[in-house]
């Protein structure tokens, strides 16, 4: 795709003659220096994993949160930018809060997903709201939920695109990761046999040996919502698979 | 001397005793008691042989209806009645003392008083209290004179007309009259329109409502027609509200026994001597 | 008439130094009462149809029931063009929500919508008594009352506007059955709870100078929206 690199790749809003967005797409790109995330639905819940990069041994891995949650019932994972994250993290907890207090109940996964994605596309030109962002946001995004069609997973790109899956990579390992998936996932999957999955391909695709304090794992659950793995449920998991 | 058999007679007039009592109680935030307002439509018109009064029968008190069935048309003597609206106690005590006045006058004078009379006593009257005494009045009668028909303003102002309409419900009676009164009506053409006069006060107009009276007066004779027309049904219920015995709970029984005596009395001979 | 007799104090502008004061009222009553009852499986909510102002009737034949989907409908009484843009920001709202999320809105959803609407306009409110009906997500029937700005509170029966106070009381005691000592089993039917709402109606038009005409009632069931009309005292 670089070949046709050309001076359209400088201004956010110009298409190039081919109809491209090159800012856009190489958005997409910075997504896949990204540390692996992966996201299993199954019809007893979602499970979330991701590796986090222990660059140093003298940096504390538990101030890395790269799962987080959004609200009681949806949770998730990003993978690129951090600092881009929180922002779109921030606007999906307001959305959240937001909709619970003018209509008291629990906004869907889809909605919630469709409000994080009007903010990643506000990038451009300013107009009548303030001044505008210049660059998209270099951050993908699985967001793990309960509503009232069951669990639910939607992956998003930094162009806003979003779309449902049953399991979805996203990340460095990604397309290691994506054809795996393919191979495990079956319909009937458990929930328990969801989370060994995403930790053994995650295993298949990092660099550095996994290990119960450079993996963080969530369950999101009809019964307990938004669950983070402890230190030693996360050790369990990984007993099991090596 | 006061006794039992001989009360002394109060001052005549109003008392003013707790004006100030009063006014120092509403300045320091006590409510004042509303008097109860005829939200009204009254009329009266002149035809052939005498004056037709008419009146609705809804009394209120700011937007809930008071008395579903009150008398507006009053007696002021036998060749005279008077419609009342405003304030319900104005117009009843007004009548009811004119009326006394107008009696005292016909001893004095040994005639059937006059309508203009009435009217004189009335004007006079509330021009005194300034618009305080809330009546709006319509004083119909028949004297030596002929028929004539008065409506009266709470301050005091008159006018002598051949139809006329007063309260809330004026504008809805009035626009009946404007189209339909001519002289000289038969007493059966100047009923109805007083019926369908009052009636567009009933619908039309929040203030008036339930039944139509009629009075007319010929000369010489009277006929009061209370309820003439109902001109609203009530609804027919679709359940019963009738409680089994028992509903309402006893929360307590004492039982007093009352002690019976009988004294016998000595009887005593009539006094003949 | 309404001759006052209170506050006749004479005022000559050119000769008085007091400041001159100006007033905006914005706000009109046309009055009007609404009653709803909710039962197991059903709610019925009635209207009467008299729309006035001061002494006069604007209409008498005006629909208070706003239905909102198909299984809410809101009753408002009071100050009607504030009632009017309300419905419609609320319809709007309405389809908004099932544009943006692809779903109906829930009667709960559109009740607790309803208090934020109204408490966002706490310090210029809509002068309206709003009662929202409507079968909640297991289906049972269920009443929303506030006041103007925006308290809510659930309940099985009430009555609002300006026979509210009136009517009220009643429903406590045939609806409630409040004050009884002997209570008959007999459990709350559709046609039961028509019955007491005409019967209600009857008696707000013989002492409300505001309610009258005629009364139109919703009976919302799972099967969707019936009508009903019910005439009253016309005066």
């Amino acid at each position: 795709m670089f070949l046709t690199r050309s001076e359209y790749d400088r201004g956010v809003n110009t298409f190039s003659p081919e109809g491209r967005l090159f800012q856009v797409e190489y958005a997409i790109e910075a997504i896949k220096l990204g540390s692996t995330a992966i996201g299993i639905s199954t019809s007893e819940g979602v499970v979330l994993a991701v590796e986090k990069r222990i660059t140093s041994p003298l940096m504390e891995p538990t101030t890395i949160e790269k799962i987080v949650e959004v609200d009681k019932h949806i949770g998730c994972a990003v993978s690129g930018l951090m600092a881009d994250s929180r922002t779109m993290i921030d606007r999906a907890r307001i959305e959240c809060q937001n909709h619970w207090f003018v209509y008291n109940e629990n906004m869907s996964v889809e909605s919630c997903a469709q409000a994080v994605s009007n903010l990643a596309i506000q990038f451009g030109d300013s107009d009548d709201d303030g001044a505008a962002m210049s660059r998209p946001f270099g951050v993908a995004i699985l967001f793990a939920g309960i509503d009232e069609k069951g669990p639910q997973l939607y992956h998003m790109d930094p162009s806003g695109t979003f779309v449902q899956f049953d399991a979805k990579a996203i990340g460095s390992g990604s397309e290691g990761a994506q054809q795996s998936l393919q191979e495990v996932y079956h319909r009937s999957m458990t929930l328990a046999e969801a989370t060994t999955s995403a930790l053994t391909i995650l295993k298949q695709v990092m660099e550095e040996k996994l290990n119960s304090s450079n993996v963080e794992v969530m369950t999101m659950t009809p019964d307990n919502f938004f669950h983070m793995f402890a230190k030693e449920q996360v050790e369990e998991v990984i007993s099991k698979i090596s | 001397m006061t006794s039992i058999l001989c009360p002394e007679i109060p001052k005549p007039g109003f008392s003013f005793d707790n004006c100030q009592r009063n006014a120092t109680l509403e300045s320091k935030g006590f409510a004042v008691p509303k008097a109860t307002k005829t939200g009204t439509t009254i009329v009266g018109i002149i035809y052939k042989d005498g004056v037709i009064l008419g009146a609705d029968t809804r009394a209120t008190e700011d937007t809930t209806v008071a008395d579903k069935n009150c008398e507006k048309i009053h007696f002021l003597a036998p060749n005279m009645y008077c419609c009342g609206a405003g304030t319900a106690a104005d117009t009843e005590m007004t009548t009811q003392m004119i009326s006394s006045k107008l009696e005292l006058h016909r001893l004095f004078t040994n005639r059937v008083v006059r309508v203009c009379t009435a009217n004189q006593m009335l004007k006079q009257y509330l021009f005194g209290y300034q618009g305080y005494i809330g009546a709006a009045l319509i004083l119909g009668g028949v004297d030596s004179t002929g028929p004539h028909l008065y409506s009266i303003y709470p301050h005091g102002s008159t006018d002598k007309l051949p139809y006329t309409t007063m309260g809330s419900g004026s504008l809805a009676a009035m626009a009946i009259f404007e189209s339909r009164w001519k002289p000289d009506l038969t007493e059966e053409e100047g009923i109805q329109l007083i019926r369908d006069a009052i009636a567009a006060g009933i619908f039309n107009d929040l203030g008036s409502g339930s039944n139509v009276d009629v009075c007319v007066i010929r000369k010489g004779s009277v006929d009061y027609k209370r309820t003439y027309d109902e001109a609203n049904k009530k609804g027919v219920r679709q359940a019963s509200y009738r409680y089994p015995r028992g509903t309402t709970k006893v929360l307590d029984t004492k039982v007093f026994t009352v002690e019976e005596t009988v004294h016998q009395l000595e009887t005593e001979s009539m006094d003949t001597a | 008439m309404s001759l006052s007799m209170e506050g006749i104090r004479p005022h000559y502008p050119d000769y008085s130094n007091a400041p001159m004061q100006r007033h905006f009222s914005p706000y009109a009553d046309n009055g009007g009462s609404v009653v709803a009852i909710a039962g197991d499986d059903f709610v019925v909510i009635g209207a009467d149809t008299r729309l006035s102002a001061g002494f006069s009737i604007y209409t008498r034949d005006q629909n208070k029931l706003f239905p909102l989907s198909k299984t809410t409908v809101l009753g408002c009484a009071g100050c009607w063009c504030d009632t009017l843009t309300l419905t419609r920001i609320l319809t709007s709202r309405m389809q908004m929500y099932q544009q943006e999320h692809n779903k109906t809105m829930s009667t709960v959803a559109c009740a607790q919508m309803l208090s934020t609407m109204l408490y966002y306009k706490r310090f210029f409110p809509y002068y309206i008594s709003n009662v929202l009906v409507g079968l909640d997500n297991e289906g049972k029937g269920c009443v929303y009352s506030y006041d103007p700005i925006g308290h809510c509170e659930k309940a099985t029966y009430k009555a609002g506007g300006s026979a509210g106070a009136l009517l009220q009381p009643l429903l406590d005691n045939q609806i409630g059955l409040k004050n009884m000592e002997i209570i008959g089993d007999s459990k709350l039917t559709i046609e039961k709870a028509t019955n007491i709402i005409k019967d209600v109606f009857i008696s707000a038009a013989e002492r409300d100078i505001y309610t009258g005409d005629s009364v139109i009632i919703n009976i919302i069931t799972k099967e969707g929206i019936k009508d009903d009309k019910f005439e009253l005292r016309k005066d």
